[in-house]
């Protein structure tokens, strides 16, 4: 660039400046030593004066000449943006970090985090080997022993309880063939208890998402931000939750001289940089949405065109938002309405308008409802399936997205199949093992508490409890759980304890589990919380910087992610612990059959191909690890904007960055992936599609496909339903196929050879056949205004749980009480109560939770490094200036905060700030380590305890669930807060 | 000397305030426009910019997480100030403070010459005037302040007179040393200023006497000697100073030790400069003191030496302090008695 | 010859603190020393910015007028650097610096503040360009590999500018210009006694 080597360098003469005129040196340093007798070791043994204060390198110098320096490439594991991180490896050991300038996703450029990675792989706070709690005390034992004993006690648990007493939850932090396996294997195990961090995420974006069009994902990506005119940022801070992002955000909004609109309860950091900011009260989402729709409504605002060509039931929400007038909206969210108006034409007119959202709007008991009201408005408007639009979804971990993609969710096989029995059938064709084993593995339930009695294919294609509530499932009487028997033992990898709500409950719940397994780099809130004596233990997992493998990022994107360095200490990877357990297990063998195993460790790219070979619903077919290595290589010739390489670059031409899916038909048809979804005016070769006709071809006389639109280039120009056998013998393509694809069609279907469909045909005929006749495998349907199959099929605000606003209940009650995901849901009870007990008088602060730039998650990972420590050292609580006034409290006091359950209440201390409104709260979710006042370090294993430590912001949060996903609330509960 | 001290004192902090607040109001002027919005459409345009913020106080500051208070004070352009004042001022004011000293104690050796002691019936005689302790605290303080001015001075002359002589990196061991003495000899220092302040409080007390005596320059014009107590109006304006300057330079060199610990970086400017202000002050100050107590005047150096000086020499004086200790002890002069205290 | 500068456009920089652990990562930065940060002006308020500030290699640096051993010197590249031989750790440099860029370890005893440390702009220091001494002392020296100051090459959102001072005044007029706003040039006038005219 623009700079020129230092020249010369300043030497021993370089003092030119001494005022008196030009001196002579007489002496330098080393012969002044030595004339004056004082040498370095004199100087430093000067009794407790020290001379210097020069620090000492832990490793040499990354900019150190010599040593050949190794380049690899991984991804960033603190956010969904999906930041390169290039490592320089000297000898093995990670001695500094470059700007990965290449990738066309972070250009160089990371947050505090992604800066400060390399600590994670080299922190001595690290779980150093495996470690067993006996009688109350740590104790290192051997990886063999782990297995071994871990193995023997869930055989023993199995034995007496059934595979669902034990409780497997994986992690947003593991690569797509690790989240894989790790489906993979509780299929195999015979449960569908198999959760992640997405469950508490983004668990109803998905759910809400794919309800309305198909897919639950970003439908643009972070790059194509940039084309926007207008966006919206509701119940988001991407600015300290995806800071990368922001450099879309802002420069799209420099470029475009764009609208940035932020709706939020608090001002925050990317409200700062907003051009419009609303301030919501919490939990009053879909009223300010439906506010917005309002004044589109009323003023024809909307696309009709999409609308009618795209969108079905638009009338169903037409009839509900008619209910939200400026009037009711102010009374309900506090927003007036004048304000909502200008939001609400800017949206709709300063076209292309992309809505972002984040967990402000998912963690709700409204959150698929949420999800769906603002899919809803981008719908209205016309704002899916173009470049600068869409619902630009920002999730939390490097591969949130794909460990969803992958299963790990209580609903789903890998790639959304579900848990139908076909789903089952495709899954048991692509694992080479029979469909009748794998329904052995699985439970018989027998009747309880006047449920039906549940055969082994029942428990099979049942659900399993999410994450949010594997605590209530050990607590709660067994008769109310739908299994056999409560929850038993919690496998947990790569996830914090500290993410769930009601953590005094969970706290509870772990003292009555009967085995407890923590495998993560770090020993977690889990290991810390003091709550057992034995049974307990510890497995070093490498991070995932240690590791090969492909992550997804939120736009879709996959990236190759390399090992920068071996696992350090005595930790191992996902995929050897995984297939040592399965080893342990006698499982070993069916699991593995078509993957290589070199020295415990199953290979990635092996996975990943098997990935491909089943990956035919969701697309992810087509990223075949070598693809993924081109692209990882070739970062630099992808586009900024389109995200797409020069069509004549002979290994990546034409491809969009990652592959993202769906990237259709084998890797061999070069499918470049789909940068947009939905997006008619691109050929489905480059990238185009349509909505998802997943729901059925008409519904009450109504059609559900599209009408006059399709993808560019299409052969059908109407809308058309998914794509079997059937069809195609109807359209005649069945006759483009091979024979080599109809043997495959014709061994999949057996006697129902119709019934094959592009999402299970093995062979990728049906897609690639697709393709050359322009269309979507998925079929072109049109996007849903009213998802009949939800509980509330259109959006129906319903106030929190605990809110401040009790008069508001009696006409936007929560949902009654009901069963779901094999507990049952009593918000509706407790919403209740606290209304009679008048609780909002004695909590009378909202409460809400978010992130910080400087830790993730439960934080035990970035709270254990001590670049990022520094810059937060105490967990705190944001709260109003004027009830800070009313309280007494000053900034930086100890408070504290109280909540309506558990009598639970957390020591923190108080940032005085106007970034929340009067009677509002905020609360940093990352901290732990610290429990209803006292300071826990002791009981972490010696030397594993993060630097910085806290109350987890979970200690005083509360009942509520989303009714589709069992989301937790998060964003709204009540709190007290008193000086200490 | 006191007093031309304090005008200083008052006129530099003048200045240094004068000139933050010149300096920052040359900065609004010559601010562009970059705060304004050529399109006035985009609201964050009115976010806040430098010169806004510097109407507001002459240094900008913020929130920022890490505890270290002083970090969330962003920009401070009185540092330049205070630069000004380092090197512009403090080396001119020291050396004419100090060199000036000098001079006219040169000037007044010139013209006085060395003050004899006058012969008398009892010179030869010895009179206990300061007894062990007393001058163990002297000399503690006053050796802990050669070296703390030496050292003091280093900080504004060394870079000019001895790096040139010995070279940067000689001169830099020599002044992480000078550092350090000047750090840990303050503490001796001190403690020797509140002994001091201990023992000789009750002497220095300001009298009637006092006036006389200065009415009569103190005998150091003409041949008279006015009567004095057992400490003179000159000798007490020196316990004065020492008293005064010394719990000034303690002051703020324990700010200093402990920065930022009781006030902002504004404060701590202001104590270097108070700090640098008065040492020379102090310099000078003690520099007459030597003079008068060695070279200045025979037999005065005793007091402090030996602790015995002539009889004939205290009669002269310090008459009221010798009638007092006779008629304390009708044996005369108290010689050889160690526990006799001087009062 | 280039002048080397920063520049932070406060209408980018969104307090993610990348280049705060940049420049931990890149030079061993122990805890307690903050060679850069940012801080936020009117936190909470609208008109909220966030500005990152480390030393900003004045042009006629306090720093260096008043240090009372002249540990200072600047380079060909105007890149104020010093000496941590020389250095006594005396404070003044702290007491005149405009923008809190120097940093003192807390060595045990009491009242020794340690050697002063500061920004290099990841320039090393006296010693011989990608020495070991250097690296421990100073840490790395990418400037004299070639490369900008990591803090600037890892920010978020390419708020913060590092390079030679015409150009990133440039780089900046221009996305002003394009963007039609900007609150300025964060500490030139203080520290390069110019500002970027628009």
């Amino acid at each position: 660039m623009l700079i020129k080597r230092k020249t010369g360098g300043p030497d021993r003469t370089f003092h030119p400046a001494v005022a008196i005129g030009d001196t002579p040196k007489a002496i330098d340093r080393r012969a002044f030593l030595r004339n004056s007798g004082l040498v370095a070791g004199g100087l430093a043994a000067a009794g407790s004066i020290q001379l210097g204060s020069v620090r000492k390198a832990k490793a040499a110098g990354s900019s150190a000449i010599g040593p050949e320096v190794t380049i690899k490439k991984n991804i960033c594991t603190h956010c969904s943006v999906g930041c390169t991180v290039t490592a320089e490896v000297v000898n093995g050991v990670w001695v500094g970090q470059e700007p990965s300038f290449s990738s066309p996703i972070n250009r160089g450029t990371h947050c505090a985090k992604g800066a400060a990675i390399r600590e994670l792989v080299s922190s001595d706070r690290r779980l150093k080997y495996p470690m067993k709690m006996v009688d109350g005390q740590w104790t290192r034992i051997s990886w063999d022993q782990a297995i071994d004993e871990i193995g023997d006690k869930i055989t023993g648990l199995r034995d007496k309880y059934g595979p669902d007493s034990v409780y497997w939850l994986g992690s947003a932090k593991f690569t797509n063939e690790a989240a894989y396996i790790f489906r993979k294997f509780g299929a195999f195990w015979g449960t569908n208890s198999v959760d992640h961090q997405a469950r508490i995420c983004h668990s109803t974006t998905v759910a809400g998402v794919a309800n309305t069009w198909g897919y639950g994902a970003q439908t643009n990506s972070y790059n194509d931000i940039r084309n926007a005119k207008t966006m919206i940022i509701l119940g988001g801070n991407p600015a300290e939750a995806h800071p990368v992002s922001l450099q879309h955000l802002l420069s799209g909004k420099e470029i475009n001289r764009a609208n940035m609109i932020v709706i939020d309860p608090r001002f925050t950091r990317t409200a700062a940089h907003a051009t419009e900011y609303v301030r919501i009260r919490s939990g009053t989402d879909i009223p300010v949405v439906w506010g917005i729709l309002w004044h589109i409504f009323q003023n024809g605002w909307e696309d009709k065109e999409f609308i009618s060509q795209r969108v079905y039931a638009m009338d169903d929400v037409r009839k509900e938002v008619a209910k939200w007038n400026p009037e009711e909206v102010e009374r309900v969210s506090g927003v007036p309405g004048e304000q909502l108006r200008r939001v609400a034409e800017t949206f709709a007119k300063e076209k292309p308008a992309t809505l972002i959202w984040c967990m402000g709007a998912t963690q709700h008991t409204v959150g698929t409802a949420n999800v769906r009201a603002l899919c809803i408005l981008c719908l209205a408007t016309g704002n899916v399936g173009k470049p600068g639009t869409g619902a630009n979804i920002f999730r939390g971990h490097t591969n949130v997205q794909g460990a969803t993609d992958m299963g790990l969710d209580v609903t789903s096989l890998p790639l959304y199949y579900g848990l139908v029995e076909g789903a089952w059938k495709h899954w048991a064709r692509v694992w080479d093992v029979e469909y009748d084993w794998l329904q052995s593995r699985f439970d018989e339930v027998p009747a309880k508490a006047g449920r039906k009695a549940r055969t082994r294919k029942e428990s099979m294609e049942s659900p399993g409890i999410t994450s949010t509530r594997w605590f209530d499932g050990v607590n709660l009487p067994e008769e109310q759980v739908d299994q056999r028997t409560g929850i038993k033992a919690m496998m947990v990898f790569g996830h914090g304890g500290n993410t769930v709500t009601r953590l005094p409950e969970a706290v509870k719940g772990l003292t009555k589990l009967d085995l407890l397994v923590v495998a993560d780099p770090h020993p977690t809130t889990f290991a810390a919380l003091d709550a057992r004596r034995d049974n307990t233990y510890l497995l070093p997992i490498c991070t995932s910087l240690e590791m090969d493998g492909s992550r997804t990022a939120s736009n879709r994107s996959l990236q190759w992610g390399e090992q920068i360095v071996k696992p350090a200490f005595e930790s191992k990877n996902d995929y050897e612990v995984v297939y040592r357990l399965a080893t342990k297990l006698g499982l070993a063998d069916k699991m593995f059959k078509n993957i290589k195993v070199v020295d415990n460790v199953p290979e990635a790219e092996d996975i990943l191909r098997e990935i491909n070979r089943g990956g035919w619903s969701t697309g992810y077919c087509g990223q075949s690890p070598e693809r993924l290595k081109a692209h990882m290589r070739n970062q630099a010739k992808f586009d900024l904007v389109t995200l797409r390489a020069p069509k004549d670059d002979p290994e990546v031409g034409g491809d969009y960055y990652g592959l993202p899916w769906p990237c259709w038909g084998k890797p061999e048809l070069k499918h470049p992936g789909t940068h947009i979804l939905y997006n008619t005016n691109l050929h489905i070769k480059e990238g185009g599609g349509t909505f998802r006709a997943r729901f059925g071809t008409e519904r009450n006389g109504v059609t559900l496909l599209a009408e006059d639109s399709f993808a560019k280039g299409s052969e059908l120009t109407d809308g058309y339903p998914e794509f079997t056998m059937a069809v195609f013998k109807k359209l005649g393509w069945d006759k483009d196929l091979t024979a080599e694809e109809m043997a495959s069609i014709t061994k999949t279907g057996g006697a129902n050879i119709d019934a094959v469909s592009w999402a299970t045909d093995l062979s990728g005929g049906i897609q690639r056949v697709c393709l050359d006749h322009g269309v979507t495998p998925y079929g072109n349907g049109k996007a849903r205004a009213n998802a009949w199959n939800l509980p509330d099929p259109v959006p129906v605000h319903r106030e929190p749980i605990y809110t401040p606003r009790p008069d508001l209940v009696a006409k936007y009650p929560t949902r009654p009480d009901e069963r779901q995901l094999r507990m049952p849901n009593i918000g509706f009870s407790v919403q209740k109560a606290a209304v009679d007990r008048g609780i909002a008088k004695d909590f009378p602060i909202i409460l809400t939770s978010g992130r910080l730039v400087e830790y993730e998650g439960g934080g035990e990972e970035t709270r254990s490094n001590p670049w990022l420590a520094e810059l937060q050292q105490d967990m705190f609580v944001e709260i109003n200036t004027g009830d800070a006034t009313d309280r007494g409290i000053k900034d930086g006091q100890f408070v504290w905060v109280s909540g309506p359950e558990n009598n639970a209440k957390a020591k923190v201390k108080a940032l005085v700030t106007d970034r929340v409104g009067k009677g509002v709260a905020f609360m940093p979710f990352h901290f732990s380590g610290w429990y209803q006042g006292d300071d826990m370090r002791k009981f972490y294993p010696h030397g594993t305890d993060p630097v910085v430590l806290g109350e987890s912001s979970n200690n005083t949060t509360t009942y509520g669930f989303d009714p589709v996903t069992g989301m937790q609330e998060t964003k709204c509960t009540l709190c007290q807060i008193r000086a200490v | 000397m006191r007093r031309t001290l304090t005008i200083f004192r008052t006129l530099v902090a003048a200045t240094i305030l004068t000139a933050a607040v010149g300096a920052s109001s040359t900065s609004f002027a010559q601010q562009t426009r970059d705060g304004l919005n050529p399109t006035g459409q985009n609201p964050t345009a009115e976010s806040v910019n430098e010169e806004f913020l510097f109407k507001q106080d002459p240094k900008i500051t913020g929130r920022i997480s890490i505890p270290d208070g002083k970090a969330a004070n962003l920009i401070q352009p009185a540092g330049r100030d205070y630069r000004d004042f380092r090197e512009r001022w403090l080396p001119w004011l020291s050396a004419l403070a100090v060199l000036g000293a000098v001079a006219l104690l040169g000037l007044f050796y010139f013209f006085r010459g060395r003050i004899l002691m006058e012969r008398g019936p009892d010179t030869g005689r010895k009179i206990l005037r300061f007894n062990g302790f007393e001058r163990f605290a002297h000399w503690m303080t006053s050796s802990c302040f050669i070296i703390l001015a030496l050292s003091g001075l280093n900080y504004i002359f060394g870079k000019r007179l001895l790096m040139p002589l010995i070279g940067a990196d000689a001169f830099g061991v020599v002044a992480q040393y000078a550092k350090f003495s000047h750090i840990y000899l303050a503490w001796p220092f001190m403690i020797g200023v509140a002994l001091m302040l201990v023992l000789w409080l009750k002497d220095n007390i300001p009298n009637k006497i006092d006036i006389a005596w200065i009415k009569a320059f103190g005998g150091f014009v003409g041949d008279k000697h006015p009567s004095a107590g057992r400490f003179n109006a000159g000798q007490k304006m020196v316990f004065w100073m020492v008293i005064g300057f010394g719990s000034a330079m303690s002051v703020t060199g324990l700010m200093m030790i402990f920065p930022f610990v009781l006030t902002d970086i504004t404060g701590m400017q202001l104590m270097q400069v108070v700090h640098a202000l008065i040492g020379i002050a102090f310099i000078a100050g003690i520099l007459a003191h030597i003079y008068i107590g060695t070279l200045g005047m025979e037999g005065a150096y005793d007091a402090m030496g030996s602790g015995k000086v002539d009889l004939g020499w205290a009669k002269v004086h310090h008459d009221l302090w010798v009638e007092e200790e006779q008629a304390k002890n009708a044996n005369g002069p108290q010689l050889g008695r160690h526990q006799v205290p001087a009062e | 010859m280039a002048r080397m500068k920063f520049l932070c456009d406060a209408d980018r920089c969104i307090e993610c603190n990348a280049c705060v652990t940049a420049c931990k990562n890149e030079h061993e930065v122990p805890w307690g020393i903050n060679r850069r940060r940012v801080v936020t002006l009117n936190d909470g308020k609208p008109g909220e910015r966030s500005v990152s500030m480390a030393c900003m290699h004045c042009t006629d640096a306090p720093c260096a007028a008043v240090c009372p051993v002249n540990c200072f010197y600047t380079t060909a590249d105007a890149v104020v650097l010093h000496s941590k031989d020389i250095c006594i750790g005396c404070g003044y440099c702290f007491y005149a610096c405009p923008f809190g860029a120097p940093q003192y370890p807390k060595v045990g005893n009491f009242g020794s503040r340690g050697k002063m440390d500061k920004c290099t702009y990841c320039a090393g220091g006296p010693e011989a360009d990608f020495s070991t001494i250097e690296y421990e002392k100073y840490g790395s020296n990418r400037l004299a590999e070639g490369k900008l100051p990591l803090c600037a090459e890892m920010c978020s959102t390419k708020a913060l500018l590092a390079g030679d001072g015409e150009m990133i005044a440039q780089i900046y007029k221009q996305r002003v210009i394009k963007r039609g706003y900007g609150s300025g040039a964060w500490g030139w006038k203080t520290a390069y006694r110019e500002t970027v005219a628009i």
